[in-house]
């Protein structure tokens, strides 16, 4: 296994100091993943992917014993980073300040598949686990050749080795590597998340854990609040230009003709980018393509398809907002049968109670904060990318696809971007980037103005669903009845490649899958998901996609049946679950909330004053996560104002990497769910949508934050393996906002958002 | 027009090329290379471009530079003392406040220069203060309680630890 090679480019030689067009130098460090050759011009390393099957592909070890992990995973704000960074911390014996992490880079990581899903510390973690074992043998083995004794006889801390009963026999992993590259092969099969690395590892016990389990500080952190850290928006390349897009008026408009009076007196102004229906501009300083922009109709509030230089086709093809109910049930779908269990009909027939309802949830967007932003330098046989998309290496193909050139001639530099939350705009705009640049023939950087993003990102699809349950004389459920529509979340098309007349290229729009997992042990149920495509507009998967929505009309429907049963919401659950995991963190949530047992108030026998008190519970089972919320509400009873005071959430995603990160993610699913409940829907007219900016599309302020989130994380140890914690928690909480609402007033809210004026307007009808 | 623009930015003077009408931010993030304040709406609606400017918080995406010839102006960069955080990045550090981190200069930018004016606020006043900044992440509690710290009060709604 001693076949090693000097090391060219990689690990340590990468810090180094990048000197930018401006005339200013940044030093980046090892943890933002940069390229720099000695003339300062971004490295290339085209020509493909790194052998899975070598130690280097996953691992350097440096001579100042440092050491640096490669992951084709990527950082996307939930501290992943840093948590994968302990998995492989901890199997090498290694300090986890002293590790660095690559992320993402083509030429330099391999594709474990694109960072979504909760699927990273689940599917990348063992991965990087075995590969870490695998290098703590190497390195041993190496150590056992230095010192001329059996393996068995060496220890290791802190990536120092030693001879057992033998002081001062000792090695650094740094010394023993001597800055060679560990070329030596450690095995893997399979691709992206079903990859098996190292099989034959030998894996720590987890009960020997000491850097797993522990809040280790997130290693992104100290520079995004100094503001040394580097995003994709900050990335400068020498040479290059400001690109914007301008996007047709209607979103299937055609471009007519382009007038470019005045563009020419810009300062910096270059040239405008055309291709069919895409449009764009290039200009030598942000401000100039700005400008550019707007001339040709890139602003805030258009006036009209053609009242600005850009003059497009009068395109009206999107269905009214308020039918789109009607236009997600029309479509033909494909039905997927998530349970059926005895007849349903027969059990609703002889029902002493029957109760039905329609929930209804728009269309949402991930709205981040940074537009999307990537760089492109495109030749005529090559190409190269800046990008801070959630899949680099499913980009690079993509990209190779739009432009015609071998994807081992495309390379992407990965950097972290503004948080996406799902597919949000950073893999179209490198499209857009790619399309200007190759128009120009000079490396083009692109960003979206928030009109672009807010329009453009693709959405979270809108989705109707039907329930209906039955309720015998003893006030047992007998039956259980769930339909969905569901419009795609898993679009991978590009806008650009639609305006350039090509709209498969790279992508699919896929069909809408039913994202649920029905848990409940009732004796005849039917739960059916009728799948769709693209329904009006773009979508995509959004945190949690469809089942933050399903969760909803699941866990309130439920909360009706209680209601109407006169049982309290909590029993009437765990009389009909079986899972352990979810009793556990129900139980879990009850006990730190002091849930005490009642039917719903449904407004009744409560306070009667200006607020109006409510308590509602929800739980999910996400990729086999379990959360379980609790929350309390008030209600202004003259306003209709909901806040959210208290929220309790268990949550059991079995082996925790790192606390405090979990916890920080639980808070950000918690705040960012209850936005989506109580504010958030696009809206839109027959051509376009019209929610463009924050005010359009408000999300929650300060103001409006829960008093404490309390936060109690069930089977963190081994029990279970390392689950997902990116996502579930963001399951629960309209169900649980709706449930107290419910308490504290009576009414029902089944169509989100919760906004003031639709909760005011239900209370004074009732 | 291109001018030359004279500001000082974090202690020192540049003189910046660029169009007098044209937003402070780009000749900050542009012309100077900072990191700090970022483009996040360009609108005045979230908060990501605050800088300190004499002082006052103002969001640098609709702050024309012709409006800062002259002026003093702080970054999240020039927070920093001796390439140490200051107290309030510190707090931010040892809450974990942060996490894609793009909103967070405007989150630390706004609340120092209310703290500068306000050294003991209550829970209520950092909210309000911190009312036009907008985050997506939900990193909310934990800003708050970094704002708490950096002013001395007892971090508080922490959460209940198993």
């Amino acid at each position: 296994m001693n076949e090693m090679t000097p090391v060219v480019g990689r690990g340590i030689d990468r810090r180094g100091l990048f000197r930018l067009s401006g005339g200013l130098v940044v030093a980046f460090s090892l943890f933002g993943g940069a390229e720099a050759r000695a003339d300062g011009l971004p490295a290339t390393r085209l020509g493909g992917v790194p052998d899975a099957a070598k130690l280097s592909a996953w691992l350097a070890v440096h001579p100042d014993n440092t050491a640096t992990l490669f992951t084709g995973k990527v950082e996307v704000g939930t501290g992943v980073q840093t948590a994968l960074a302990q998995i492989a911390a901890e199997e090498l014996d290694f300090p986890v300040d002293r590790l660095s992490v690559v992320m993402g880079n083509t030429w330099e990581t391999v594709d474990q598949g694109p960072t979504y899903g909760s699927r990273t510390i689940r599917y990348a973690g063992p991965q990087i686990r075995h590969a870490a074992a695998a290098g703590r043998q190497v390195l041993l083995d190496l150590a056992a050749t230095h010192f001329k004794v059996p393996a068995e006889r060496l220890r290791v801390k802190d990536g120092v080795i030693s001879v057992s009963n033998a002081p001062g026999r000792t090695v650094t992993y740094g010394k023993l590597v001597a800055g060679k590259r560990l070329d030596m092969t450690i095995g893997a099969t399979g691709t992206s998340f079903a990859m098996k690395v190292a099989p034959q590892a030998k894996l720590k016990n987890p009960k020997d854990y000491t850097v797993v389990g522990t809040s280790v500080v997130r290693k992104d952190i100290p520079g995004k609040i100094t503001g040394a850290f580097t995003y994709i928006q900050d990335v400068k390349v020498p040479g290059m230009l400001h690109g914007r897009v301008v996007r047709p008026f209607g979103v299937q408009a055609k471009l007519l003709s382009v007038d470019e009076t005045g563009l020419q007196e810009i300062p910096g102004f270059v040239q405008v980018v055309r291709r069919e229906n895409f449009l764009g501009v290039v200009a030598t300083t942000e401000w100039g393509a700005i400008q550019a922009a707007a001339k040709l109709g890139s602003v805030l509030k258009p006036k009209g398809p053609t009242a600005y230089g850009a003059k497009w086709s009068d395109w009206n093809g999107l269905p009214a907002q308020d039918h789109i109910w009607q236009t997600v049930r029309d479509t033909s779908g494909t039905n997927t049968t998530v349970n059926e269990t005895g007849s349903v009909d027969v059990a609703l027939h002889g029902a002493a109670k029957v109760v039905k309802a329609t929930y209804r949830t728009p269309f949402q967007m991930h709205g981040s904060i940074g537009p999307s932003c990537a760089i492109a330098d495109v030749g005529k046989d090559r190409a190269t990318f800046w990008s801070g998309t959630q899949m680099p290496h499913t980009d690079r193909q993509v990209m190779a696809t739009l432009l015609g050139v071998p994807v081992d001639r495309v390379d992407v530099h990965w950097f972290e971007a503004s948080g996406a939350y799902g597919r949000n705009g950073l893999d179209q705009v490198v499209a857009d980037a790619a399309l200007m640049s190759q128009a120009v023939g000079k490396p083009v950087r692109v960003q979206w103005m928030r009109w672009d993003e807010h329009g453009w990102e693709p959405k979270g699809p809108p989705i109707a669903q039907d329930l209906a349950g039955a309720i015998d004389e003893h006030g047992n459920v007998t039956a259980w009845r769930h339909h969905m529509w569901i419009p795609t979340f898993l679009d991978t098309t590009l806008v650009a490649a639609q305006l350039i007349n090509q709209p498969n290229v790279g992508g699919s729009v896929g069909l809408g899958l039913p994202a649920i997992t029905y848990a409940y042990q009732f004796p005849n149920a039917d739960v059916t998901s009728h799948g769709e495509g693209r329904v009006a507009l773009r979508t995509s998967w959004l945190r949690s996609p469809a089942q933050f929505e399903t969760t909803y009309a699941m866990e309130a429907f439920i909360d009706e049946l209680a209601a109407s049963a006169g049982q309290d919401s909590l029993a009437l659950r765990l009389k009909y679950l079986k899972d352990e995991r979810a009793i556990g963190v129900l139980k879990a949530a009850a006990q730190a909330y002091g849930w005490e047992q009642r039917p719903t108030r449904a407004g009744k026998g409560n306070d009667q004053g200006k607020l109006a008190h409510g308590r509602g519970i929800a739980w999910a089972n996400r990729d086999d996560t379990r959360v379980a919320t609790i929350a309390d509400v008030t209600v202004d009873r003259a306003t209709g104002d909901i806040r959210v005071t208290r929220v309790v959430v268990a949550h059991d995603c079995g082996l925790v990497i790192n606390p405090d990160g979990l916890r920080n993610q639980i808070e950000g699913n918690v705040i960012q769910s209850i936005s989506r409940s109580l504010h958030e829907e696009v809206t839109f007219s027959t051509a376009r949508v019209t929610s463009l900016d924050w005010v359009g599309y408000p999300i929650l302020r300060f103001e409006e934050i829960p008093d404490r989130i309390d936060i109690v994380l069930v089977n963190p140890g081994d029990k279970y393996p390392a689950y997902g914690g990116g996502e579930p928690s963001t399951c629960p909480t309209a169900a649980v906002i709706s449930n107290a609402v419910f308490d504290a007033t009576g009414v029902r809210l089944r169509e989100i958002p919760f906004r003031s004026d639709r909760v005011k307007a239900l209370l004074t009808a009732a | 027009m291109v001018q030359a623009v004279k500001i000082n930015v974090n202690g020192a003077d540049h003189e910046v090329r660029a169009e007098p009408d044209s937003m402070l931010l780009y000749a900050l993030r542009d012309n100077l290379g900072l990191h700090g304040p970022k483009f996040g709406c360009g609108l005045s609606e979230c908060g990501a471009c605050t800088v300190i400017l004499d002082g006052v918080a103002v969001h640098s995406c609709v702050t024309p530079l012709a409006a800062a010839h002259g002026q003093k102006i702080v970054t999240l960069e020039g927070l920093s003392v001796d390439g140490k955080p200051n107290p309030l990045q510190a707090a931010f550090i040892e809450e974990q406040a942060a996490q894609c981190g793009y909103c967070i200069n405007g989150m630390i930018m706004t609340a120092q220069a209310f703290l500068d004016h306000h050294p003991k606020p209550n829970r209520d006043e950092i909210k309000q203060a911190l009312n036009n900044n907008l985050c997506r992440c939900g990193t909310h509690m934990r800003i708050v309680r970094a704002v708490e710290r950096a002013a001395g009060m007892a971090p508080a709604g922490a959460g209940a630890k198993p």
